[in-house]
């Protein structure tokens, strides 16, 4: 069996195939199709200082090879998390990366902290939900990225992944969240994207606008992993429309350290074990050692 | 039961009235009365599983009754005996075993569900149909009475399957359809303080409570409609609690 193992800064993975945050619930939903211990890590639904609600109905709306959202970051709040939910995750035998959202830094601080005093392995900022009604992008902007990575790493000791918008100004805020501390960047959260329903002449989400996932986007996320890993130091973190084994390795070689998977799980449920298996036949048909012997080959 | 993903063999796929399909596939499967599967029967494109209701199951087979609505019906509806297609299931959860008498009210393709829950708990039907009836025979083989509205009075009273359906007596409804017919039926049972178990619809992505796209707000929350339903207690989503 090929060794899939990479570092991303302080942690180790077993393999770099990550479930993205929202399309993996906490861990355990996908248990019946296959073991989620297989991963080389599980991304928590976005988690709040308060619990939320989310958006009403509907929240989902198919589009040629893609899918907007407009979930509305439901969730218990981190207090719940912590005692309820996150015991749970760390049972399931894999990297555990809390996904973390909040309307102002001081927020961003409040839950760095409490996970601070957890057995959570990563936490995985989140600069770029387009959902919540009446917040902005603060990953589109570098200033706002570097305020909110150094206000949380100066509340807590954990591993840091600062998860970017795909729009705006990219690389001066993956450039912002490594000097401020952050020890990855995901790229990238959702395109924001909107649907009109013609017969009510009414956009179709309640907030107008949603989050476009899915095979759509990818060679856009592809093109925006390449320049990022040119230009900034830390790993990157490839996401956006992987579904086959192939686009991981496409991740790998425009330089990403790791790559998550969101709606490729819903397109094919057994997404991930066949990606996590195709990087290893790939490695093995091809004799290569490792993936790091791949990793940025396109620049 | 955890759900699992299978292919299946087509068996019959046959239009029994106009945009309405009976889908058959051959295959072990199991489900409880009002769960469902998520079916696809095409590669990357749609994106998404289409979520079905159990009609029927068999030993050795199971079948979905569908009305061709959009791109994924349609290819669903093209799909000939000895293809393959998809299946996510057994999902959600159902309607549990019921006080007795037990009424079942159903409209359109409501009746898929309906149709399960009368073949493994029996009852009294309430059918309504837009224009020709379809399957009521089927009906007929597991239910006390059956009784058929349709709205252009072919083979049934002429109205609403809310004109002709009663709650008294009955200690349990169960119910799928339209959502106009079924804030009715609540109304009408709330009266009666007939309890009310509905099975409602809405969009999905991964059919197994992990993504919240399917959430809806209730009274106690926002609920997923793929796990905590599809089957609700009707005044959780429209009582005035
Ligand atoms: C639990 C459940 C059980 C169902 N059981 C049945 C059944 O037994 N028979 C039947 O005819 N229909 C049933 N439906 C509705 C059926 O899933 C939709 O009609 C179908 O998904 C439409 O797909 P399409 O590609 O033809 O339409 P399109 O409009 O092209 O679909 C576009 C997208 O919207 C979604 N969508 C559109 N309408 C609905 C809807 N009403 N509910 C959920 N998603 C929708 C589709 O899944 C797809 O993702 C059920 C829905 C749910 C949630
Ligand atoms: C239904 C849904 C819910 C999501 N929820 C979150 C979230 O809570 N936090 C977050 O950072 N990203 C969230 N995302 C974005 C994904 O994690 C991922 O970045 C995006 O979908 C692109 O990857 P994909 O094309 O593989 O899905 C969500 C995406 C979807 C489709
Ligand atoms: S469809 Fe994903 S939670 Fe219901």
């Amino acid at each position: 069996m090929a060794d899939l193992s990479v570092r991303i800064g302080e942690v180790a993975l077993k393999n770099p195939v990550i479930a993205a945050s929202g399309t993996f619930g906490f861990g355990a939903e996908y248990a019946p199709i296959f073991d989620p211990g297989i991963l080389g890590g599980i991304c928590s639904k976005g988690i709040t200082r308060e619990p939320r609600e989310g958006n009403p109905p509907p929240r989902l709306w198919e589009t040629p090879c893609g899918l907007l959202n407009s979930i509305g970051l439901e969730n218990p709040g981190i207090e719940a998390f912590v005692r309820e939910v996150l015991p749970r995750m760390l049972g399931l035998g894999t990297v555990v990366i809390v996904n973390i959202w909040g309307r102002e830094p001081e927020e961003y601080v409040y839950m760095a902290e409490r996970l601070d005093m957890t057995e959570a392995h990563v936490i995985e900022l989140n600069l770029s939900c387009p959902n919540v009604p009446g917040a902005g992008l603060p990953g589109a902007v570098p200033e706002k990225v570097a305020a909110i990575v150094a206000a949380a790493r100066a509340a807590c000791g954990k591993p840091l992944w600062a998860k970017l918008p795909p729009e705006g100004d990219l690389i001066g805020a993956a450039r912002a969240a490594a000097e401020a501390g952050a020890s990855a960047v995901t790229v990238a959260n959702t395109f924001r994207g909107m649907a009109i329903d013609i017969r009510s002449r009414r956009p179709v989400f309640s907030n107008v606008i949603g989050g476009l996932s899915g095979p759509a986007i990818k060679p856009l996320v592809l093109r925006a992993v390449y320049e990022v890993a040119k230009e900034v130091r830390v790993p990157v973190i490839g996401c956006g429309g992987i579904v086959g084994w192939e686009d991981a390795v496409e991740f790998i070689m425009a330089g990403a350290h790791a790559v998550q998977i969101g709606t490729g799980s819903f397109i094919d449920p057994l997404c991930i074990p066949k990606v996590i298996a195709g990087l290893g036949a790939f490695l093995e048909r091809e004799g290569i050692g490792s993936l790091e012997e791949v990793r940025g080959c396109a620049h | 039961m955890y759900p699992q993903l299978k292919r299946g063999e087509v068996v019959a796929n046959r239009e029994i009235a106009p945009g309405i399909f009976l889908l058959g596939v051959r295959g072990k499967f199991a489900a409880s009365p009002g769960q469902f599967y998520m079916l696809r029967a095409w590669e990357l494109d749609p994106p998404l599983f289409r979520p079905m209701s159990v009609f029927a199951l068999e030993e050795e087979a199971i079948s979905f009754l569908y009305e061709v609505r959009g791109r994924g019906t349609g290819i669903l509806s093209r799909l000939s005996p000895g293809e393959e297609l998809l299946l996510l299931g057994p999902l959600g959860r159902g309607w549990d075993p019921p006080a007795r008498p037990l009424a079942l009210v159903a409209g359109g393709t409501g009746i898929a569900p309906i149709h399960f829950a009368a073949q493994i708990y029996g009852g009294d039907a309430f059918l309504g149909f837009r224009g020709k009836p379809y399957l009521v025979e089927s009906f007929a083989d597991w239910c006390r009475a059956v009784y058929v509205a349709s709205e252009t009075g072919e083979g049934g009273t002429k109205g609403l399957v809310t004109e002709i359906f009663r709650p008294e007596g009955y200690r349990t409804c169960f119910a799928c359809g339209p959502e106009g017919m079924l804030r009715e039926l609540y109304r009408l049972c709330s009266e009666a303080g007939v309890p009310l178990f509905v099975s409602v619809e809405e969009r999905m992505a991964c059919g197994l409570g992990a993504c919240l796209g399917c959430a809806i707000l209730t009274s106690r929350g926002p609920r997923r409609v793929c796990a905590d339903g599809p089957v609700f207690p009707a005044e959780e989503l429209w009582g005035d609690g």
